[in-house]
């Protein structure tokens, strides 16, 4: 039992090794179009429901990419500065990630809500149901349980 | 899982969500050709050098000590093809009264010909604006036509109108500027 | 009514009236039926399904044939018909606005009526089987009357026309048009059968488990055709919108992907009702919503609301379905606050380490699924509404929410298909996850090796080793003990379609998180590299058709074959549309679009190449999951829900 422990315990180990050498990993540098498809999608296309600016091809869309675009290759701009400047012009509704104050805030708050009870919850069930200790088998049930076991021709199935 | 409390919680919060969903759906009204904010409001407005669908070159820096009024425009657009008739009036008016507006068309994702051949069927004779990749309707901020931007003699943007106009908002805000620009 | 339109409109809405009084009627014939018990009225049942689907196949034959025959006296014809518009996009063009596809919705729905009637034709007198008949007469005529009044596609149309523009363009390009949104509506519609036999059990009080077993291939159907109806959706994103995604979190996707959150978390918890009695709260509160969320999604998608709240106070529609939603619900919710006492399980869940409790903290991390979806989906309406403010939310908001839902989704899939029903031992556990666990090291390696990078992508490619591990596992032994029969049945094809899952979250992750794209601007004869490969174009060229003009950029791509993104503006419409291609392969796609501006005349071009690794997988993911779906459906050794969990497994069982 015990080496099966330890190497349940080195898989575990090995495996956060690894996850944790590849999380700090990098895929290359990022290039201009690279930034450029990261701040388009975190734009909202004005004239669409919900789309990025990078998914939409309305033509506001692709009239913000051509100017997310030349921004980008002037080099001027971080993406955030870029995201304030049409921001600036187009106003809150571009905003593809709702903003962390005010009412907006529900959009995030509400899921971790949300999660929080349903655990709690659930956590509290099994809690309750741990509580309910079985009473003591009877003879009968004793019996039934040492025939019932002598009959079966076959080990458990596990579907 | 059973508890009947439990039950009637879950359908009380149900029904909760469901009236509060109906109740702002049936309330929330419409809301069409009003003044709008803008944080280019009170601002020198963004350097235009284009061309009209005439190849005449525009450049807005040229037509300061003007009003100039920026009408974004899309031939298939149902609310700008209502407020045309209002637009015609408007830059008669202002063509006959002295220091009157110049009204521009500027031309939001649509081909020049469409345009040419509504103005031609609708009338309207002032100059129309290309507007290459949208470029100017970024600088604005304009993503739904139709909107109406006032630019004061100065070069400064003072109005924005969203949506389709009513009779008479664009003479009479354009009244009251002149009145403050003068005063 | 039926005064200014032409023949064919009046006969179309006839038909549909005639539809509408005989599912009334039928719904009627029912409710009779098991009151009295009269044979004579229970057989008129039978009589007025036939009637309803008679009318509504007749009323989607004439609109069919004002379509082909482009009979412009009616207003949806001139919508979206035209005379330039292919032969079998013209057909399809029924189905591309409002008014038709609720046409199709009747259809279809009058085919499943009819079908379940035909299916229970000796036990139309039992209470169960009438009233589930009653909830699907009345649903019927829902539709029915919803397709003749707001709905209406036999509107007569303005007088004169003589040609229209035809639908839109997108639907008119890729021949998917044909075949997704009629298998996307049999899954949709295809819920109202287990729904209308849940609403049945409550109304009579057999909330055992005898509705449940009885409807489990009718569910499994339907949640079959709404997955692939979903994948052939991403599937169309993929090869026609241009972007090189597959989904892209908008209203229209959320409102079809919420009824299969929430129908999956109800085909696995119900195995834990059939099992042992428990979670029937659960699962008749799953399936309520789920059928709730297909006519919410409706009403989302076709009220306009969502582009504007205030769309809904200037349209009809929106008001039926939102209606027809709210009745649905307090309904439901009613019927089950009543039968409460009797819904309650004999039993309780033994420990936390059980099939039972896994299946238990399924349904709980699906419904939190399901509430980021629509909150994401939603909130913005809230929003406007309150604050007559317009905001976003889109794929930040739900990707960051998401991921960690999908991670501890494949986390649960690692584990369940090995746990013991009642309770596990840790022994148990590390016994049979051994070698699932290595194979979950051997895929992070292997991706490690292959360059991946980031903890997301990295999780997920761990957690489909080992839920793949555990899935083939399942699968092996099944097929060492029984053969080729260890391929079927509902636990074994379960498997072949977890496998099927794992793929497409692997690709997604992979996809989402490693894709590359770059812009060039090529000139004829000068090839340009990117990513490893060579873009060489060789010429533009125009194509011209009597509804559209193309401009196409011939591309070589690796020396090799060569590839045609384009741009097509239809005339008759004004609609400039791009038209990617791709050069699929296993392990990367490439994916070409064509940016504007461009001239036919000139010999240069400019487009957009997007290197997308593992999109392959997720078709070859799908077709898994269909098999899988397809094998779940065979009868498989099975206890009866009756016996003792220690009872021998009988062979094949019918229904």
């Amino acid at each position: 039992m015990k080496t099966r422990k330890s190497i349940w315990l080195a898989m575990f180990l090995l495996v956060s090794v690894l996850l944790a050498f590849g999380a700090t990993r990098s895929g290359g540098p990022q290039t201009q179009q690279d930034r450029i498809d990261l701040v388009t999608s975190h734009l909202a296309c004005p004239t669409c429901s919900g789309e990025s600016v990078f998914v939409s091809r309305a033509s506001a869309a692709e009239a913000i990419r051509t100017e997310v675009a030349r921004q980008v290759g002037a080099g001027i701009r971080t993406d955030d500065e870029i995201i304030s400047y049409i921001e600036q012009r187009f106003g809150s509704e571009v905003l593809l990630v709702p903003r962390s104050t005010g009412l907006d805030s529900l959009v995030w708050s509400l899921p971790a809500a949300v999660l929080i009870i349903a655990l709690s919850l659930l956590v509290s069930a099994f809690a309750r149901w741990g509580r309910r200790t079985p009473g003591a088998p009877s003879v009968a049930d004793e019996a039934l349980v040492k025939n019932a076991l002598a009959e079966s021709t076959r080990v458990g199935d596990e579907s | 899982m059973g508890s009947k409390y439990l039950v009637k919680i879950v359908s009380s919060v149900v029904a909760l969500v469901l009236v509060s969903l109906l109740w702002v759906l049936i309330v929330s009204k419409p809301s069409d050709g009003q003044v709008a904010r803008s944080p280019l409001l009170g601002q020198p407005a963004p350097a235009i050098v284009t061309a009209t669908i005439d190849d005449q070159p525009f450049d807005l820096q040229r037509r300061k000590g003007s009003w100039v009024v920026f009408n974004f425009f899309n031939s298939t657009c149902v609310p700008c093809i209502n407020e045309h008739d209002l637009l015609v009036d408007f830059a008669k008016r202002e063509a006959t009264s002295d220091n009157g507006a110049e009204l521009y068309t500027v031309v939001n994702d649509d081909s020049d010909d469409a345009v040419r051949n509504f103005f031609t069927k609708n009338g309207g004779d002032w100059a129309k604006l290309k507007d290459e990749n949208g470029a100017i309707a970024v600088a604005f901020g304009v993503a739904r036509v139709p909107e109406t931007w006032v630019i004061d003699p100065n070069g400064l943007v003072r109005i924005r109108v969203t949506g389709e106009l009513s009779e008479g908002l664009l003479e009479a805000q354009l009244d009251k500027l002149r009145e403050e620009f003068t005063s | 009514m039926f005064a200014s339109a032409g023949i064919t409109g009046t006969i179309g809405r006839a038909l549909l009236l005639v539809g509408f009084i005989g599912s009334v009627f039928g719904a009627f014939a029912a409710i009779t039926g098991v009151r009295t018990n009269e044979p004579r009225v229970i057989r008129l049942v039978s009589r007025f399904a036939i009637l309803a689907f008679v009318a509504a196949l007749g009323a989607f034959a004439v609109m069919e044939y004002a379509m082909i025959t482009r009979d412009f006296s009616l207003a949806y014809v001139q919508k979206v018909g035209s005379w330039s518009t292919p032969a079998l996009y013209n057909f399809a063009a029924v189905w591309s606005a409002l008014e038709g596809s609720i046409l199709m919705w009747v259809l279809i729905l009058a085919g499943y009526t009819l079908a379940v009637c035909f299916w229970m034709r000796k036990r139309l007198s039992e209470s169960l089987a009438a009233s589930a008949m009653a909830v699907m007469m009345i649903v019927l005529a829902f539709f029915f009357l919803v397709s003749f009044f707001p709905a209406n596609p036999f509107a007569p149309g303005a007088p004169g026309v003589l040609d229209g523009p035809g639908p839109n363009p997108l639907l008119q390009n890729h021949i998917l048009v044909m075949f997704h949104p009629p298998i996307l509506y049999l899954g949709y519609v295809g819920v109202t059968v287990p729904f209308a036999f849940a609403i049945a059990a409550l109304v009579t009080g057999r909330v055992g488990e005898g509705w449940l077993v009885a409807t489990r291939r009718w569910s499994l159907f339907a949640w079959g055709f709404l997955t692939f109806g979903i994948a052939l959706g991403s599937w169309w994103s993929y090869e026609v919108l241009g972007w090189s995604g597959v989904w892209a979190w908008d209203p229209v996707e959320n409102a079809s992907l919420l009824p299969w959150i929430t129908g999956t978390a109800y085909i696995h918890s119900v195995l834990v009702q059939e099992r042992r009695g428990m979670l029937r709260v659960w699962n008749i509160s799953l399936l309520v919503a789920t059928f709730s969320l297909t006519i919410l999604g409706t009403f989302l998608t076709r009220s306009g609301v969502l582009n504007s709240v205030h769309a809904f106070s200037e349209s009809g529609i929106g008001a039926w379905f939102l209606s027809f939603f709210a009745v649905v619900l307090v309904v439901s919710v009613f019927l089950i606050g009543w039968r409460g006492d009797k819904l309650r399980s004999p039993g309780i869940i033994d420990s936390p380490l059980s099939r039972e409790a896994a299946f238990l903290a399924n349904n709980v991390i699906f419904a939190v699924f399901a509430f980021v979806v629509l909150l994401g989906t939603v909130f913005p309406l809230i929003i406007e509404a309150l604050q007559n403010r317009q905001i976003a939310v889109g794929e930040p908001f739900f990707d960051r929410l998401t991921v960690p839902i999908g991670i501890a989704l494949l986390t649960l899939m690692s584990i369940a298909p090995v746990l013991p029903w009642r309770k596990a031992s840790a022994e148990t556990l590390q016994t049979r996850l051994f070698w699932p666990m290595w194979s979950g090291i051997a895929a992070l390696v292997a991706s490690l090796a292959l360059g991946a990078y980031g903890l997301a992508p990295l999780l997920t490619f761990t957690l489909g080793g080992v839920s793949g591990g555990a899935a083939l596992r399942q699968v092996i032994l099944a097929t060492r003990r029984q053969g080729l029969r260890g391929l079927v049945g509902r636990a074994n094809g379960g498997m072949i379609v977890h496998l099927g899952v794992i793929l497409i979250a692997v690709a997604l992750g992979a996809s989402n998180s490693y894709s590359k794209s770059q812009e060039l601007s090529l000139v004829a004869g000068v090839p340009a590299t990117f990513a490893g490969h060579s873009f060489e174009l060789t010429d533009v060229i125009e194509v011209r058709d009597d509804r559209s003009v193309s401009v196409k950029a011939r591309v070589i791509v690796d020396g090799d074959k060569t590839y045609e993104p384009a741009i097509t503006k239809y005339t008759r419409i004004g609609m400039n549309v791009g038209t990617p291609s791709v050069k699929a392969s296993l392990t990367s796609d490439i994916y070409l679009t064509l940016e504007p501006p461009v001239r036919q005349d000139s010999n240069t071009a400019r487009i957009k190449v997007f290197i997308k690794p593992m999109i392959t997988w997720l078709w070859i993911g799908t077709m898994l999951m269909a098999v899988g779906t397809f094998l779940a459906a065979f009868p498989g050794r099975r206890r009866r829900p009756t016996d003792a969990t220690s009872a021998p497994v009988l062979v094949a069982e019918k229904i």
